[in-house]
């Protein structure tokens, strides 16, 4: 299948918008629910962190805070802007810096998924421990994958689509 | 436009803005930049260079074999016990009815890096020993699109973080699995770093399975 200059824009542009919207309730919905000897504990992506902060694990919290938190508004934003300014002149450079950054990072925000598989694997001892994917991961990964996509269909040629700059 | 396509007798496409720059004749330790993007677009070619990460997509498919057999770690409360493997994370989502969820992370930790692996491999096993079997050219394609989607550094990754996440509320054995895990990851990485791109479209297109644009 091969898209048009046009459709890939204007695709891209509606996947990020639609992620943009999408990251709110993805941030305030349980992700999943993890039950520990009758303790029942629903987690949103940032309870998870913060219960790692709790926990004395600053550093993992950190990571998936940068993860899971950050890093998708991060590139969802970055996208925003690099499609913003498709067809100026402007900053194209800059442009095509934060594209490849984007390209390079992007995927870790996809940690908090496997998490919940890992989680969900060995969280099945029935009343002892039991860990539940919640509707808000589902949300997340669509939040996730209107990022993963839109950054795959726009190409970095788009960037520079009126200049035709040569090198040695 | 391909990507380091010939575009003319001297000049090449930039693979990752595709801006035309300029061919010549590269010394060892030098190579061609993208001046618009800074992408390497040209290195010097060193002999046998296509044999590493042929080795590399071998041992990372045996690897990832492994890995799906094997268990990962075993969760243990109040005396009972739990294994992960990578499809039982997959299976127990399909079963609470996230199958979206359960597609993602089947298609990422699984399917990708196993078709890309598969792909480096074919491809390497072809242009290392000079064969021509059939499909060259869909596997090339095939390798580069699945390429962003191989995740398995990052499942990796979360693997680490769950185990700490359990730790809190019970004990928590590491199993042979997660040395598989972390292998695979480690080879499809130093793979796509070291697979050169520019050599293998030498090679095919020597074999005519590319054609010169």
């Amino acid at each position: 299948m091969s898209l048009s200059d046009r459709s890939r824009v204007n695709l891209s542009r509606s996947l990020v918008v639609t992620g943009l919207i999408l990251y709110i309730p993805s941030n305030i919905m349980p992700v999943m629910t993890m039950s520990i000897v009758g303790k029942v504990d629903p987690l949103t992506v940032l309870g998870g962190v913060h219960e790692l902060y709790d926990s004395g694990l600053p550093l993992i919290a950190g990571v998936v805070f940068l993860a899971s938190f950050i890093l998708p508004f991060a590139k969802l934003a970055a996208l925003a802007w690099v499609l913003f300014l498709h067809g100026s002149p402007a900053l194209r450079r800059e442009r095509c810096r934060v594209f490849k950054i984007i390209h390079m990072i992007g995927s870790w925000s996809m940690i908090d998924i496997f998490l919940i598989a890992v989680l969900a694997a060995v969280g099945q001892l029935g009343a002892l421990a039991s860990v539940r994917a919640e509707p808000g991961c589902v949300v997340f990964a669509l939040v996730l994958l209107c990022s993963l996509v839109a950054a795959e269909i726009y190409k970095p040629r788009l960037i520079w689509e009126d200049t035709w700059i040569t090198s040695e | 436009m391909k990507s380091l396509s010939t575009i003319g007798p001297e000049w090449i496409a930039c693979p990752y803005c595709e801006a035309p720059c300029l061919a010549r004749e590269l010394l060892p330790g030098q190579e061609l930049i993208c001046s618009r993007c800074d992408t390497t677009v040209l290195i010097h070619i060193a002999k046998r260079s296509l044999q590493p990460p042929f080795a590399l997509s071998l041992t990372g498919l045996f690897l990832l074999l492994l890995a799906n057999t094997t268990p990962i770690l075993t969760f243990e409360v109040v005396g009972r016990s739990q294994s992960d493997y990578m499809i039982t994370g997959i299976i127990e989502l399909c079963r609470q009815g996230y199958y979206l969820i359960a597609l993602l992370v089947c298609f990422c930790g699984i399917i990708a890096p196993a078709v890309f692996l598969l792909c480096a491999f074919y491809l390497g096993f072809a242009i290392v020993l000079k064969m021509r079997p059939p499909g060259l050219k869909l596997a090339s394609t095939i390798a580069r699109a699945v390429r962003p989607w191989n995740l398995i550094p990052v499942y990796s990754i979360a693997t680490v973080v769950a185990v700490v996440k359990l730790e809190m509320l019970g004990s928590v054995a590491w199993q042979p699995g997660a040395r598989y895990v972390l292998g695979v990851a480690v080879m499809s990485i130093l793979c796509e770093q070291i697979s050169n791109r520019q050599m293998a479209f030498e090679q095919l297109k020597k074999m005519g399975v590319m054609k010169k644009e």
